[in-house]
């Protein structure tokens, strides 16, 4: 896959992006290692919760727009 | 589990781009003298730390690019150097504006800052680094191998380490240093997106279960680096993120396989 390549979100899937480190949160998913279980909505997430790849707190993420594209996703 | 493409770190970084010549370090110069001795000695310490590492993650860059095995790759490591030569300048100037380490040159403040911290420290940027790099250079290493190496131990563990310890400590002190602590939220910023760039590359690559333990197993040797400059709290949560962030990885490489 080129880095130019996109993969489109679902538009009714709502996700929230690391807009530092590019991980993405799913609520449907959560982040069990984290202490989030699968269905936890961002909302409910603690404010103390770390981003699992650099760090950054729940206020450095930023809510994607329905159907935005993550550009080229690893899935 | 998903973490962005390539794409999204070149844009983080060329929306990250700040100017280390503008941090303002005349305020910090002027209060150093003035510091109580055993936190001039600790900020001393973590700075020599960084003098000595940025200036040898931005030598050793070079291989990296060169070993992409994408453009998009070969892209994100470029823009990686100009960060982290940024980085190697502002904590020079740092080290010869504000601590007064001795040094006409950013080479001569170097070999002062390595007497400052600890052996293994040195060992892991002069000597590691360099043959991760030159093995890569010589196309006899693994860019995975590299990039764990680089971005998940030096910057993952030791710097990120290092900025909490840092950071930490000026706040414990009503923050004496205020243009030392505003380079520092800057240089933290960019090493964020760069671990978020190893760790995409390394699920690309690959990341099985025995790369993970060994990289966890070695991250505890890694934070020791410090010595007695970042407290055991500090590193604990070091390791931890390096925890998670290696399984977020390797899930990751979990999916893309399948």
């Amino acid at each position: 896959m080129s880095v130019t390549e996109q993969t489109q979100s679902s538009p009714e899937t709502k996700r929230w992006i690391c807009d530092t480190c590019g991980w993405v949160y799913n609520p449907e998913e959560g982040d069990p290692d984290g202490g989030l279980s699968p269905g936890t909505p961002f909302e409910e997430i603690p404010d103390d919760w770390q981003c699992p790849i650099c760090g950054a707190r729940k206020k450095d993420f930023r809510e994607m727009a329905p159907g935005e594209e993550i550009p080229e996703d690893v899935n | 589990m998903f973490l962005a493409g390539y794409e999204h770190y070149l844009r983080a970084a060329a929306a990250s781009q700040w100017d280390q010549a503008t941090v303002d370090l005349h305020a910090d110069a002027a209060r150093w003298p003035r510091l109580p001795e055993g936190v001039r000695e600790r900020v001393l310490g973590l700075l020599c730390g960084f003098c000595v590492g940025e200036d040898q993650v931005a030598g050793n860059l070079d291989a990296f690019t060169l070993a992409a095995h994408r453009p998009g790759v070969a892209a994100c490591f470029r823009a990686q150097a100009v960060d982290e030569a940024r980085h190697a300048c502002f904590f020079d100037r740092a080290a010869a504006e504000v601590a007064r380490l001795p040094g006409v040159s950013p080479r001569a403040r170097r070999r002062a800052a390595r007497a400052r911290v600890t052996p293994s420290f040195v060992r892991l940027f002069d000597e590691r680094l360099p043959a991760a790099a030159g093995r890569l250079a010589e196309e006899n290493g693994s860019l995975g191998d590299g990039v764990a190496l680089y971005h998940m131990l030096l910057e993952g563990i030791v710097f990120t380490a290092g900025v909490s310890a840092l950071l930490d400590l000026l706040d414990t002190h009503q923050n004496p240093l205020p243009g030392l602590r505003r380079g520092v939220e800057l240089v933290a910023r960019d090493e964020r997106w760069h671990v978020g760039f190893g760790a995409r590359l390394l699920a690309d690559l690959g990341l099985g279960a025995e790369t993970v333990a060994g990289l966890l197993e070695q991250g505890r040797s890694v934070v020791a680096v410090w010595g007695d400059l970042v407290d055991p709290q500090i590193a604990a949560g070091a390791l931890a993120l390096h925890r998670r962030r290696l399984l977020t990885a390797q899930a990751s490489t979990t999916q893309v396989a399948a």
